[in-house]
């Protein structure tokens, strides 16, 4: 077996050349790799996943549903969706992603059913639709029922689906595998090194086009609804190539949490009537939102949980001492736990042990989502900056910023930015290696950078304790780079960040296996949260002002100095340059019918 | 306020690059509502760094956790200690790796071999039926659907083949058999001979001894033993 003496012994061991190379196998890495499939029989695909099997990605905890506008609704309209996607991003999404995505929603819907997803039906046996936050008619007017579901499981749906047809067409798969580099030649990327967990080996794996789809990153945040996985290896593999990524500083915070855990209790919950309530049982929303109260957009009722927390009117969970306020869903009656929210109370009730029909349940802020990532396109090819493509190179899924959601996501338009911009990407993909050039051989310095940051690892011998800097990490984001912003805190965060960097080179290995070597594998993951974390905290301190998801105490609004994209450049962490993409407004310079929604319009709901 | 436990963890260990395999015991002091993955969490940050589990989503969402724990195949994160407490009555807990696949290392399984069984069955449809003649989706009715819902929520965890008493090297095992049944009852699949083969085949039916130890096990509450009940009589009933 693999277990090594000395930095020096690290190699690569084997070299795969498949055609398309795909690092992320969840909803929208396979969606593409379906479709190339689809429309190339015979392709060969590898797809690289860090979980044991694709059917475990994160994709498929997703719960609510996936919005697309249904061209025999008889009200709905494709426009009133991309509106409430534009105000929803306050005005920092992309309106040519906006465009593509609400335009091929409901094609996708149907692949997707087609290729035998198990969608809830209506009576008459089409797919139900649903409301959801955000989502409304004639133009923010009332709420539409646009978001298509698979009962409460819609995610898993997804997941299972694309599999399926990853696996009918024959694409192979490297599970409980990580990459750990992006190999270029003459700035073409050709592939990327993986490490294979299970026997310790390293494999190069060179192919004509690579696609990365490996998800969300918040796992750097106390409380987080995201996988265990989630620590934002993908972007820095991006960082370390010298290549930008984008809007970092907009992290969506859930406000209904589950103290503790982090587990997502849905909108769901609220939607059904439940009321927020402090710790003297105020229902506080009411204050804030006079209308909206409890469903006004996830952004505002997180800061009023926090306003509520940092006031002295939450409660600290006695297990998990956290700060939390209360949601209330005892009023409801029994047939609404019984058939509508039986699932999420079920997670009071087996992560918490809260009976939610007789007992307020613990919620609280919970790090949930990425607007930004790596930068594409609207081909979902990769950006050296604001201008320029890397060949051989494309994105999508979280990981990518087209980007549909700008500075605020609204439910139900990731899963289905997954199926449509994988779609797109896969039919990109098919086209250029159709006439690309061979990968060539394997490039001469493939696994130095990786090869000197497993040396560190395996050399260092240090005091330091890796679950504490872990926690530190975690306390310092919420605290200092969450919900709510300042330049104080920001600037402090900074000169944090480098000291738990500089504690992390001083870590020591219990073991110098290569074989499936948790404590290995979960210091490379934490340089990355700390890498990852000095981008959200930079861009943040860079941008003053508060859009969306991103809330400055300092600047409390939005101002239009700073209408553009944040792109960032880091290659050694805290060395950070920033720079700027536009905002593409394509649909209000054309000056189409309604084009004037689609200008610099208040968030207001 | 919260109240604490003495528990103590004899954990199945095993290392690959030496290939022995050993019982250790942990000593901890737990509270009420930590999940038995926050347990190994905290053996990894406060004992034992080189103690290896597997996890994912961490909500039984993703069913990567499967483990036994006295025994009982279960999710490790939808096992709290003070549940744990009450359910074994005792304060000690023998905690295994799954046995459907072989282990890597301590409690972390091969699952890709586990999955080799769901793959033979195909998981997709084999044969999609002609589209909806207006171009878009299928019409299935909610109560066609109904009859096979249940089982389209099964995420793979292997417990029901680990309890299940003739599944090690023979048997297809629960969750692969409930996955061929889903496309069997689902009324797009039109490849229903290819299906009904594996499914009576010398891996299939003939193998189940109806002890209903899948459906006892299932994280999910599916009832696993209907289903291939259903499979045994041949009651399917399918109609788009
Ligand atoms: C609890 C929850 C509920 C949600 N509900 C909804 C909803 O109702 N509607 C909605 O629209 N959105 C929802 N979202 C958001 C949505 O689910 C995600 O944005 C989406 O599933 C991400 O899909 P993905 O394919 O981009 O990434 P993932 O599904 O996360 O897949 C990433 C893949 O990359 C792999 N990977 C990661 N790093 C590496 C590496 N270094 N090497 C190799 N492989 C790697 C992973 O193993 C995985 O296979 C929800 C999110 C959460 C957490
Ligand atoms: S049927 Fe239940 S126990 Fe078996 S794999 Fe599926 S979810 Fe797990």
């Amino acid at each position: 077996m693999r277990s090594i003496k000395l930095a020096s012994e690290l190699k690569i061991d084997s070299v795969l050349k498949p055609e398309v190379l795909v690092i992320g196998a969840g909803g929208a890495g396979l969606r593409c790799a379906a479709e190339i499939c689809e429309r190339r029989p015979g392709t060969s695909i590898i797809a690289v996943t860090k979980v044991h099997s694709p059917q475990k990605s994160h994709t498929s905890t997703a719960q609510g549903g996936m919005a697309a506008v249904d061209p025999k609704d008889p009200i709905d309209r494709i426009v009133y969706h991309m509106f409430d996607t534009w105000k929803g991003s306050d005005c920092s999404a992309d309106q040519n992603i906006i465009k593509a995505v609400c335009e091929s929603a409901w094609e996708q819907i149907v692949w997707l059913e087609r290729h035998g997803m198990h969608f809830s039906r209506t009576e008459e046996g089409r797919i139900a639709k649903r409301p959801f936050g955000g989502h409304m008619l004639n133009f923010g007017q009332v709420k539409a029922f646009r978001s298509c579901y698979e009962a409460d499981r819609t995610g898993k749906g997804i997941m299972d689906t694309v599999w399926g047809e990853s696996l009918k067409h024959g694409v192979v798969f490297l599970n409980q595998s990580v990459a750990t580099e992006l190999l270029f030649r003459n700035g073409r990327c050709v592939g990327a090194v993986v490490l294979m967990e299970q026997n310790g080996k390293f494999v190069a794996i060179l192919a004509k086009a690579t696609v990365m789809a490996t998800g969300g990153k918040t796992r750097m945040y106390q409380v987080s609804t995201n996988c265990r996985q989630n620590t934002g290896d993908g972007l820095c593999l991006i960082l370390q190539a010298g290549l930008p990524v984008m809007d970092l500083e907009a992290v969506q915070f859930h406000p209904t949490g589950i103290v503790g855990p982090g587990i997502l209790a849905s909108e769901a919950l609220r939607g059904e009537g439940g009321i927020l309530r402090n710790k003297d049982e105020e229902p506080f929303m009411e204050r804030y939102a006079p209308t909206a109260k409890d469903l006004a957009p996830r952004d505002v009722v997180s800061r009023c949980i926090m306003t509520e927390i940092r006031e002295g009117r939450g409660c600290v969970h006695p297990d998990h001492k956290l700060p939390h306020v209360w949601l209330d869903l005892r009023h409801l009656p029994e047939y609404i736990h019984k058939t509508r929210i039986l699932e999420v109370c079920g997670f009071f009730r087996k992560f918490v042990g809260v009976e939610p029909r007789h007992e307020l349940c613990p919620v609280t802020p919970t790090a949930h989502y990425q607007m930004g990532g790596a930068p594409t396109n609207e081909f979902g090819e990769v950006q050296k900056d604001a201008r320029q493509i890397v060949p051989g190179l494309y994105a999508c899924g979280e990981f990518a910023a087209a980007t549909l959601h700008g500075h605020n996501r609204l439910g139900t338009n990731s899963l289905l930015e997954l199926i449509t911009m994988g779609k797109v990407v896969g039919e990109r993909v098919t086209a250029y290696i159709e006439h690309a050039e061979n990968p060539g051989d394997i490039p001469k310095d493939a696994g130095s950078r990786i090869f000197s940051r497993f040396s560190g690892y395996l050399e260092a011998n240090g005091q330091e304790h890796y679950a504490k800097i872990r926690d530190a990490l975690r306390v310092l984001m919420m605290d200092k780079v969450g919900v709510f912003r300042n330049e104080k805190g920001l600037t402090e965060a900074i000169e944090e960040l480098k000291m738990l960097k500089d504690r992390a080179r001083r870590l020591e290995l219990s073991s110098r296996s290569l074989v499936m070597n948790q404590d290995l594998i979960q210091f490379w993951e934490l340089d990355h949260l700390l890498d990852i974390s000095m981008v959200i905290a930079q861009s943040a301190l860079a941008r003053k002002e508060s859009r969306g998801a991103h809330y400055r105490e300092d600047y409390p609004e939005r101002s239009p100095e700073f209408h553009y994209h944040t792109l960032a450049y880091m290659t050694d962490c805290g060395n950070i340059t920033l720079d700027k993409r536009d905002i593409d407004m394509s649909i209000f310079e054309a000056k189409g019918e309604h084009y004037e929604k689609f200008g610099i319009i208040e968030r207001k709901y | 306020m919260s109240q604490e436990y003495d528990i103590t963890l004899k954990i199945s260990r095993y290392d690959p690059d030496t290939g022995r395999s050993w019982i250790q015991d942990y000593h901890l002091k737990a509270g009420r509502i930590l999940r038995f993955v926050d347990l190994f969490r905290q053996i990894n940050d406060e004992q034992d760094p080189t103690l290896a589990w597997s996890s994912s989503c961490e909500h039984a969402q993703c069913g990567t956790c499967g483990m036994k724990i006295n025994g009982k195949p279960l999710l490790a994160c939808e096992l709290l200690v003070k549940n744990a407490v009450e359910l074994f009555e005792t304060h000690t807990f023998r905690v295994e790796p799954l046995t459907i696949a072989p282990v890597i290392r301590d409690l972390v399984v091969d699952l890709e071999k586990a999955y080799d069984r769901i793959h033979l069955v195909k998981p997709y449809l084999i044969a999609p039926a002609p589209p909806h003649p207006d171009g878009d989706e299928y019409r299935i009715s909610p109560r066609v659907l109904k009859t096979y819902e249940e089982a389209t929520r099964c995420i793979n965890c292997f417990c029901c083949s680990t309890a299940c008493v003739t599944t090690q090297r023979n048997y297809l095992g629960p969750n692969a058999m409930l996955a061929n049944i889903v496309r069997i009852m689902d009324p797009r699949e039109t490849a229903e001979k290819e299906r009904l083969d594996v499914l009576h085949g010398e891996n299939g039916t003939p193998r189940c001894r109806t002890a209903r130890a899948c459906s006892f096990v299932c994280p999910k509450e599916i009832d696993i033993a209907h289903f291939i009940a259903l499979a045994k009589e041949g009651a399917f009933r399918r109609s788009l």
